[in-house]
């Protein structure tokens, strides 16, 4: 029924949210919620960038209409002007919140508006006032009056009562901190950046979707490829100068000095500061598969490592963390990547054992920079769980006594920080309080678990093969 | 349960946990609940996404399962990989290094170019090959340069052609190529870059600005504020400082020279006294073979690095007067090549300014680079450093493009005589060059050196472009006198065109002229005479009686720290003159006036700087003869206009104490040569020869020597304030001569003029 005029000429608009199809996992049809982030036309046909409710953005796309339910439309209402809502922590000011009550109404009205066509059609709109909305239509006296639904809250840029697009405490347009490189406050998360601007990367072998925006030149984003070096990075517009460019670089590894090889796997050391061209591509490489990192500032505070897989063609990068020369919250990492192709393979799981074993050479307990990534804290959880299994596991009882541990040696010993081995071990369920003390019980499952899960798990940071002597950056003034 | 009602005590991370396995504690499941006394740990992610469905659907999953299973793992797009063409864009392989790789950290920037050709170029790159070789690197330099020199706007042709060193027809089609090219192109420029902050924070909030520069707040007292403007001063103020200490190590240096110097040069009178040497030849005789060395490694800073030309020329002057400063005999005067060759100089276009700073084409990089030596800049300000140092030099400056830079340890040579032969001025252009350029003759050493063109120099200096005429011969024969309108033409110049023009020794002696059909030498003589077309000659001054006047110009002097540069010729030193002009205030400077010629054929000159003394002289002959008659004189006579010539006549002063300053009058002009002897005598002959000597060591207490000029000249240049230096005033004489309306206005009649027009 959807290809009748009348119900043609709705207009979705940004905001509107309607489910979508898409294919889960297992490849079949699912039709979840999902928002309308912006609209374009294509040639024949217009495209829709939606949002799935309640799913990643990396999962966001472009759809044809003939995937969106046009049935179940709700359109958008203006954001409740509510203080409260700008300072919660956390929340994602372009989600528009719904009113239950109004959403119901929509819900209710709805049917009966379309069957009744030509019709009013109500719509919670701007100041959350019901307006009254009438679909384009070719009315029967000929004549075409429409009046569109309110524009969401979602262009804020021409919003100027929109209290997102500034930093909620004193008005003024705020920065994000300077150290670090993670935003938690999405104060500057605005349309451009909840949409993916790069369709796809081609880096060495892999093609890469990209989950996020990154500010790669703008004229860039218009590609359908965009190239990469794929040992210096560089962006390139096209095959012919990617070409071009391959034989003028010749790097077959990344521009740093090599601080960690066994087999195969190579970590390299980069400093943003006097390699800024490289770490620049990193972090826009990076940017494209980490929803809650900043490039706002320049790289001079932070080191990069890049690991690597040697073939014969040279090191190929397969992920990196950065980490702060100097870091105020016992940060040891910044931001860690896995590029897609390699993952679920272990090497994140490298990545962050490596990470942990540079604090230990520096004799100081470190954690990842918050927010975490779902895949972020599945990934250091894992990590964490298996780390401090393996020595819980491991301890032996001396002198028939029980083996005892307190939390500040595995800390002490893993480099992981003290909360984060107490969280650990409340995920686990490993922490009991028993007979006026607290105690660490190990189940036959978390045991079974922990060793089929040791089983797999075979790439190891071989602490031997580590050369990294720490520089105290406090002493060398600025980074 | 009991057991629930007491308060679990806090985790103590310092406490030794017991560890139990399942099995141990039958009784495990009652304390289970007291789990919640552990106060639950964040997860450190977003509160929105920790509800995200896969995430939490993976979360269950490895609670219940303590694996992750396949189908709970959170899903994300994917791309089909594996480059089928890999292989051939990663050209050949890389064997792994047995030692771990370690960089220079400054080593990785190579000189390759960041353009990198695309199918577009390539399309034209094939069409040029037809015609001549361009590599695809070499494209890609030139289009680099050109993207890279053009930050705001578009270089221009021209810039392209300094920036480019290429075949013209090969520029000219990139360039047309890359100006299209970049019009249609999207970005900001060929070269894709991330988009950069502006400074006025309107990017701020662009969400493709990144990499922005953490702006560093600095550090000072808690109580005060830190704002960036008195930081910004902070910077200003120890550069200033450093540029200070630069600017008094060189200055240092130069005194330390100076000393030694002396030292030496008292050293060698006391040995030629010892030895008896009074008449100099022991001296002449030791200094010829030094002085046959022809790279002579500037001993003294001359500026223009002077090369003599003959050898018997060499021996007189190097000999004499470089170890007797103070020598008052009067010599014979050597002669030596004063000839500057005018370099061609075009404007220097801004973007010269992003090149190395080492091109040796660059008047102050000596200079430049000492100062970066003490000036220790962060790394942001390289670019005022390298930002012209010359700039508001060019502002103050007269001769604007035409403006003469000496380049430092170059010999100027004068042209050969060969080449001055062929006329640069095609014939064509021979019309045109007749209304340029006057005929011209000099007043010291009485002689005419045939067509040029006058344009004000630097300070004040009358610079005169000879053309090179076909009358040239016959010109430069001519006796200056003759050109006098008094002289009736019939008498003055019984033309004969039989006589050769070599025989000619006096103007009276008809200079034959053939070669020339438009013109013949009689009918511009003629020309001249009745005032239709331009002479030009220069004029002594002359020492004048009145002395106090000339004292009180000499303090003037002074205290102006501007020491009078007189320049003049001697002997057979063929061109030169004094030409004089005084200020507003009636206090006179006395301006350098060289000569510099172009396309000259070998004439020999001479170029000196009077001491004090002699300048004191010429300095009181300008006054006196300023403040007596030259309220007679239109300050339009100042010889830069050229359409005075009708005026002048009318201005004619018939009681003018000095004949010979009264240029425009008709009546005594054929006196002005002839009188030099009387009245300008001492000052040419004797004055103007003994400071030469001077003038070669450098040691003159007085006028400020050239370094010292320069060196003012570039702290002020580099300082960027209003320049005070005798430099400057120099110049702005040389602007005031320009604009005589302006002086005139000014009610300031007391223009003394040097030069005539006739």
């Amino acid at each position: 029924w959807w290809n009748s005029p009348s119900l043609q000429l709705v207009e979705i608009v940004e905001g509107c949210r309607l489910p979508v199809l898409r294919k889960n996992q297992e490849n079949e049809d699912e039709w979840p919620l999902a928002e309308i982030l912006s609209v374009r036309d294509a040639p024949g046909r217009k495209l829709y960038y939606v949002h799935y409710v309640d799913f990643n953005k990396r999962l966001d796309e472009w759809v044809t209409p003939d995937r969106l339910d046009i049935k179940k439309l709700q359109f958008p209402k203006k954001e409740a002007k509510t203080p409260t809502k700008n300072g919660l922590p956390g929340s994602r000011p372009s989600s528009p919140d719904r009113d239950v009550v109004k959403e119901a109404m929509l819900y209710h009205f709805y049917p009966v508006y379309i069957q009744h066509l030509p019709v009013h059609y109500t719509a919670v709109g701007k100041n959350g006032l019901l307006c009254l909305c009438m679909f384009s239509l070719l009315c029967q006296n000929g004549t075409t009056r429409r009046i569109l639904p309110s524009q969401p809250g979602r262009k804020r840029k021409n919003c100027g009562t929109d209290e997102d697009s500034q930093d909620s405490s004193d008005g003024i347009p705020s920065a994000p901190r300077m150290t670090g490189s993670l935003v938690s406050d999405r104060s500057h998360d605005d349309i451009v950046t909840r949409m993916k601007n790069i369709d796809c990367i081609e880096l060495g072998r892999h093609r890469l979707k990209p989950w996020y925006f990154s500010p790669y030149p703008q004229e860039l984003t218009s590609l359908p490829i965009l190239y990469l070096c794929e040992f210096c990075l560089k962006f390139l517009k096209s095959l012919k100068c990617l070409q071009r460019h391959l034989t003028k670089c010749n790097l077959r590894h990344p521009p740093g000095n090599e601080i960690y090889r066994k087999g195969t796997i190579s970590y390299f050391e980069i400093d943003g500061r006097k390699n800024k061209t490289y770490s620049q591509n990193l972090c826009l490489l990076a940017k494209c598969f980490l929803d809650h990192k900043t490039l706002y500032y320049d790289t001079d505070p932070f080191l990069f490592y890049v690991m690597t897989e040697y073939d014969s063609k040279g090191f190929h990068i397969v992920g990196y963390f950065s980490k702060e020369k100097e870091s105020t919250e016992d940060y040891n990492v910044a931001c860690i990547l896995t590029l897609p192709p390699y993952q679920r393979r272990g090497y994140g799981k490298l990545l962050i054992e490596f990470s942990y074993e540079l604090s230990k050479v520096e004799g100081k307990t470190g954690t990842p920079e918050k927010p975490l990534s779902d895949l972020g804290l599945l990934s250091y959880r894992s990590y964490w769980s298996q780390t401090i299994l393996e020595i819980l596991m491991d301890l032996k009882s001396d002198n028939g006594e029980r083996p005892q541990i307190t939390i500040n040696e595995i800390s002490e010993i893993t480099s992981v920080k003290k909360e984060d081995v107490i969280s650990t071990l409340q995920y686990l369920n490993l922490i009991n309080y028993y007979k006026g003390q607290y105690i660490l019980t190990l189940s036959e499952d978390i045991v079974e678990g922990h060793e089929r899960a040791m089983q797999k798990r075979h790439l190891r940071i071989d602490p031997k093969c580590l050369h990294f002597t720490p520089k105290d950056w406090s002493k060398r003034g600025k980074w | 349960m009991s057991k629930l009602s007491f308060r679990a005590r806090a985790l103590d991370a310092a406490k030794p946990l017991p560890i139990y396995r399942n099995g141990d504690i039958p009784d495990l499941n009652d304390c289970v609940s007291i789990n919640r006394a552990v106060p639950q740990m964040p997860t450190g992610m977003e509160k929105e996404e920790e509800l995200e469905h896969h995430l939490q659907r993976a979360i269950c999953a490895q609670q219940v399962f303590r694996e992750k299973k396949e189908s709970m793992v959170i899903p994300v797009p994917e791309a089909e990989g594996n480059i089928n063409y890999y292989d051939r864009l990663y050209k050949g392989d890389f064997r792994q290094p047995k030692q771990l790789i370690h960089i220079q950290p400054f080593g990785l920037d190579s000189e390759q170019p960041d353009y990198d050709m695309d199918s577009e170029d390539e399309t034209l790159l094939n069409r040029l090959n037809r015609k001549m070789e361009l590599k695809p690197l070499q494209f890609e330099i030139m289009v680099d340069r050109l993207e890279k020199a053009s930050a705001n706007q578009l270089v221009t042709l021209q810039e392209a052609k300094l920036l480019l060193n290429e075949d013209d027809y090969l520029l000219k089609s990139v360039y047309d190529y890359w100006v299209r090219k970049r019009k249609n192109c999207r970005g900001p420029s060929l070269i894709p870059q991330v988009k950069q902050e502006k400074r006025d924070g309107s990017t701020n909030n662009d969400a493709y600005v990144a990499f922005r520069r953490r702006t560093e707040k600095m550090q000072t007292r808690k109580n005060r504020k830190n704002d960036e403007a008195s930081y910004e001063k902070m910077l200003k103020l120890r550069r200033e400082f450093s540029r200070t200490v630069t600017i008094l190590e060189m200055i240092k240096k130069r005194e330390k020279s100076k000393r030694e110097l002396l030292h030496l040069t008292l050293e060698v009178v006391e040995k030629r006294y010892q030895l008896g040497d009074f008449s100099g030849d022991v001296l002449s005789e030791v200094s010829v073979p030094l002085a046959e060395k022809t790279v002579y490694p500037a001993p003294i800073c001359l500026p223009n690095g002077n090369r003599h030309k003959t050898e018997n020329k060499i021996k007189s002057h190097k000999s004499v007067p470089k170890h007797h400063p103070h020598n008052v005999t009067v010599k014979v005067e050597p002669h030596f090549d004063f000839v500057r060759p005018h370099k061609k100089y075009t404007r220097r276009p801004k973007l010269e300014t992003l090149r190395p700073p080492s091109r040796p084409e660059r008047p102050h990089t000596v200079n430049n680079a000492d100062i970066k030596q003490y000036d220790f800049h962060s790394s942001g300000e390289e670019d005022y450093l390298l930002s012209p140092s010359s700039e508001p030099d060019e502002e103050n400056d007269p001769d604007g493009a035409f403006v003469f830079r000496r380049r430092v340890g170059c010999s100027y040579l004068a042209p050969l005589s060969e080449q001055s032969s062929s006329s640069p001025v095609g014939l064509a252009g021979t019309n045109a060059m007749w209304q340029r350029n006057a005929l011209t003759a000099l007043s010291v050493p009485r002689r005419c050196v045939g067509v040029a063109r006058r344009r004000l120099g630097r300070g004040g200096r009358l610079l005169l472009d000879r053309s090179s005429a076909d009358l040239d011969r016959a010109l430069r024969h001519l006796d200056p006198g003759a050109f006098c309108p008094f002289v009736a033409p019939s008498d003055a110049f019984p033309l004969n065109t039989d006589t050769h023009m070599d025989t000619c020794t006096n103007a009276h002696d008809p200079a034959p002229f053939r070669t020339h059909p438009q013109r013949s030498l009689a009918q511009l003589l003629t020309d001249i005479q009745a005032c239709r077309w331009r002479y030009f000659q220069t004029r002594s001054l002359h020492q004048n009686q009145k002395e106090e006047s000339g004292k009180k110009a000499l303090q003037e002097d002074d205290r102006r720290g501007g020491g009078p540069i007189v320049t003049s010729s001697s002997r057979n030193a063929v061109l030169g003159g004094v030409q004089c002009s005084s200020s507003m205030t009636g206090c006179s400077l006395i301006v350098e006036n060289k000569l510099v010629f172009r396309n000259t054929a070998s004439l020999d000159t001479v170029s000196k700087t009077l001491d004090s003394a002699s300048a004191q002289f010429a300095a009181s002959a300008v006054v006196s003869t300023s403040n007596k008659e030259s309220k007679s004189h239109s300050p339009a006579v100042n010889g830069i206009l050229p359409n005075s010539g009708s005026r002048q006549t009318k201005f004619s002063s018939s009681g003018s104490s000095s004949a010979r300053l009264s240029g425009a009058s008709s009546k005594p002009l054929p006196a002005v040569p002839q009188s030099l002897p009387h009245g300008h005598g001492p000052l040419s002959s004797v004055s103007a020869v003994s400071p030469a000597h001077t003038h070669h060591n450098s040691a003159r207490p007085c006028a400020p020597s050239p370094p010292a000029l320069k060196l003012a000249t570039i702290a002020s240049s580099l300082d960027r304030v209003p320049k005070v230096t005798p430099a400057s005033a120099i110049d702005s004489i040389g602007r005031d001569k320009h604009e005589p309306e302006r002086l005139a206005l000014n009610g300031i009649a007391e223009t003394t003029v040097a030069m005539e027009v006739t």
